[in-house]
């Protein structure tokens, strides 16, 4: 619906289009207060003065009518101020109108907030990592886990693939996995073992902590673990670009995909290539694709990276491999290195730890 | 080459292995040499890399139902001359073995790393063509040993060169279900080099050397699992004169004893084995 033709005096309408506000969507998602300046108008209440009332009701999918009072959150909740007009109030409701969709999909900060605290997340079966990152890998987000060969990453893409399909009732989130094997380190005797161990976990929690035994006596032997994770060898950049691409049209048909791992993101990458723009460009095609993937039908996407030498100042340091642009693909980067044969330190931006050290089995 | 082909649902319940030839050996790496992987093995000279080698081109022509792969292996070999009267020695104590079991393996003799990046595309018809299920590469180091200079670009070159040659390993690994074994010589580990940690997160000792494999931290990212044998000396057979001290301590008989490791493989836990190198070969000692 456009401001013009909205039933308001031709003045503030004049105002309302030469400060940019054409359409209904841009009124909707901007600041009382911006508003109000933008319009050269005051914005107080109760005045006898020469303003105007706009409620818009939000879009359906927020929740919170803007009608009725917010109590004032740290995020800002946004709410059009009630210009009160003088004289006749002219009130304009706009329910149901059918929106954009880039705006039926905006959200306050406070809704964002509520929603990643009330998600569940993905264990990855040890309790100190689960705490650094901040629960667990969370669905919507890319994380990326990047170490030194052998320190057990392959180990952790499959026992992700294995705990996304613990059952709700146990506290997990019962979906299925997607693994991309660039390497060929998935060993199908390693993912039945984890299985195994995870199905034994899943009996002893139900014996210990569930004495009734109703319903809710799920048995997944290791083989339906194994067959709920989707494997996916690729062997060139050009395979897993093709699969990437391929990931939204597969996960369309298989909705109950949670988790997408990819093992590892860098080896195909890290050739000679003639044309290192390319490279850079293929890069961030695919990071934004696995965004966008992660965002749209609320999975986790984890990322496992190699480590290479970066040489700093004289000496050779160890980071993360495909360097700083690739940097901003991930929302959370957790990088492990060894310092003992068993031990684990991880340093990770993910607030709110810097480092911790740990011990993993 | 669609993206559908390249799923594998289900997954298939085992990884088909090639034995090592001794039960104890087997074990230790969960029924052998996995197929779909690069496996790299890499110790000090005179351990017994290239014995293992030989061992695995016979024991891949023994049927599966005997823990083969019942095909013919090719060899590439980095280092002169090859052994083929250790080779002909061997396949006389291999029971089970079909008929002139050296004329299943074929041999090429490999002198840098541009005639080994030649080499692999031919592969691409020669290993459907002649049935081979094996590929050895003995070794991989000698081929980057002086060929490239200590500088980092020079590095960086060479690290690109591990993984166009890791891909295409990988490649025919995954297209023919091949093995591939490859071996890797050592280098020493000078000092406490804390801020450079390439991958070997334990200390690795031979003949009394700390040691790490050579080629670095980019070529430990190319391979799947790394198995490290070293040997030690160890004095033996002191008689009791000696043990009480009261003997000259001239007489010392030292053995060689030697091992095999997992350094890491994504199904294995850290663990050892002992072996002995026999006429008929490694044989594994419990």
């Amino acid at each position: 619906m456009e401001v013009s033709s909205l039933p308001i005096s031709a003045s503030h309408r004049g105002k309302l289009i030469s400060a940019g506000y054409s359409s209904l969507s841009s009124l909707s998602s901007v600041s009382p207060s911006k508003l109000a300046q933008d319009l050269k108008i005051s914005e107080n209440e109760g005045h006898r003065k020469n303003t105007l009332r706009v409620d818009i009701s939000p879009p359906l999918q927020s929740g919170i009518p803007f009608g009725v009072p917010v109590p004032p959150s740290p995020f800002g909740c946004f709410r059009l101020p009630s210009l009160v007009p003088s004289g006749r109030p002219t009130r304009l409701r706009i329910v149901g109108q059918p929106f954009s969709p880039a705006i039926t999909r905006a959200q306050t900060a406070w809704d964002i907030l509520h929603e990643e605290e009330s998600s569940i997340c993905i264990t990855t079966s040890c309790s100190d990592l689960d705490e650094i990152l901040g629960g667990g890998i969370r669905c919507k987000e890319v994380t990326e886990i990047g170490g030194v060969p052998g320190i057990g990453k392959t180990q952790l893409g499959i026992q992700l693939a294995v705990n996304v399909q613990i059952p709700a009732d146990y506290g997990g989130l019962g979906g299925k996995a997607i693994y991309i094997d660039t390497e060929g380190s998935f060993m199908v005797e390693r993912a039945s073992q984890i299985a195994e161990a995870c199905a034994e976990d899943m009996l002893e929690y139900n014996s210990l902590l569930r004495k009734d035994s109703q319903a809710c006596r799920v048995d997944k032997p290791p083989k339906a673990f194994m067959d709920n994770i989707f494997y996916f060898r690729i062997c060139t950049y050009t395979e897993q670009i093709a699969v990437v691409n391929y990931l939204e049209k597969f996960i369309n048909e298989h909705k109950d995909i949670k988790i997408v791992i990819i093992d590892s993101i860098t080896f195909h990458f890290r050739q000679e290539f003639e044309d290192m723009a390319l490279r850079t460009r293929l890069l961030s095609g695919m990071a934004l694709k696995l965004m966008k993937l992660a965002k749209k039908f609320n999975l986790a996407v984890v990322l496992l990276n190699q480590v290479t030498t970066k040489y700093n100042e004289g000496s050779f340091q160890l980071t993360l491999a495909l360097g700083d642009s690739w940097a901003h693909a991930s929302t959370n980067r957790s990088y492990c290195t060894g310092m003992a044969m068993r031990g684990m330190h991880i340093s990770t931006n993910h607030p709110p730890c810097d480092q911790r050290q740990l011990h993993m089995q | 080459m669609k993206p559908e082909d390249l799923l594998r649902h289900p997954l298939p319940t085992q990884t088909p292995k090639l034995t090592l030839g001794c039960p104890i050996l087997d074990r230790f790496l969960g029924g052998g040499i996995p197929c779909d992987t690069i496996t790299e093995i890499f110790a000090e000279s005179g351990t017994g890399k290239t014995q293992l080698s030989l061992q695995l081109l016979l024991a891949a022509q023994l049927p599966i139902s005997r823990g083969g792969l019942s095909a013919s292996s090719l060899y590439l070999h980095s280092e002169f001359p090859f052994p083929s009267r250790r080779l002909h020695q061997l396949s006389f104590y291999r029971p089970h073995l079909p008929q002139n079991p050296l004329d299943r393996i074929f041999v090429e003799p490999l002198h840098s790393t541009d005639h080994l990046l030649d080499v692999l595309p031919r592969l691409d018809f020669l290993v459907p063509k002649l049935n081979i299920k094996l590929i050895v590469i003995d070794s991989i180091a000698a081929l980057f040993r002086g060929e490239y200079e200590n500088t980092p670009l020079e590095l960086k070159r060479r690290s690109g060169v591990f993984f166009k040659i890791s891909s295409k390993l990988k490649f025919l690994a995954r297209e023919f279900g091949l093995a591939v074994v490859l071996t890797n010589q050592v280098v020493d580990v000078m000092g406490s080099s804390n801020n450079l940690r390439i991958g070997n997160s334990m200390s690795l000792c031979s003949s009394g050397r700390t040691v790490c494999a050579a080629l670095g931290l980019s070529w430990a990212n190319c391979v799947n699992m790394r198995l490290f044998m070293w040997r030690e000396e160890e004095k033996v057979g002191m008689s009791e004169e000696e043990r009480l001290g009261e003997g000259d301590g001239s007489f010392q008989r030292l053995q060689t004893r030697r091992f095999i490791r997992v350094v890491f493989a994504p199904h294995l836990p850290d663990s050892s084995c002992e072996f002995v190198i026999r006429r008929e070969g490694i044989l594994g000692v419990s």
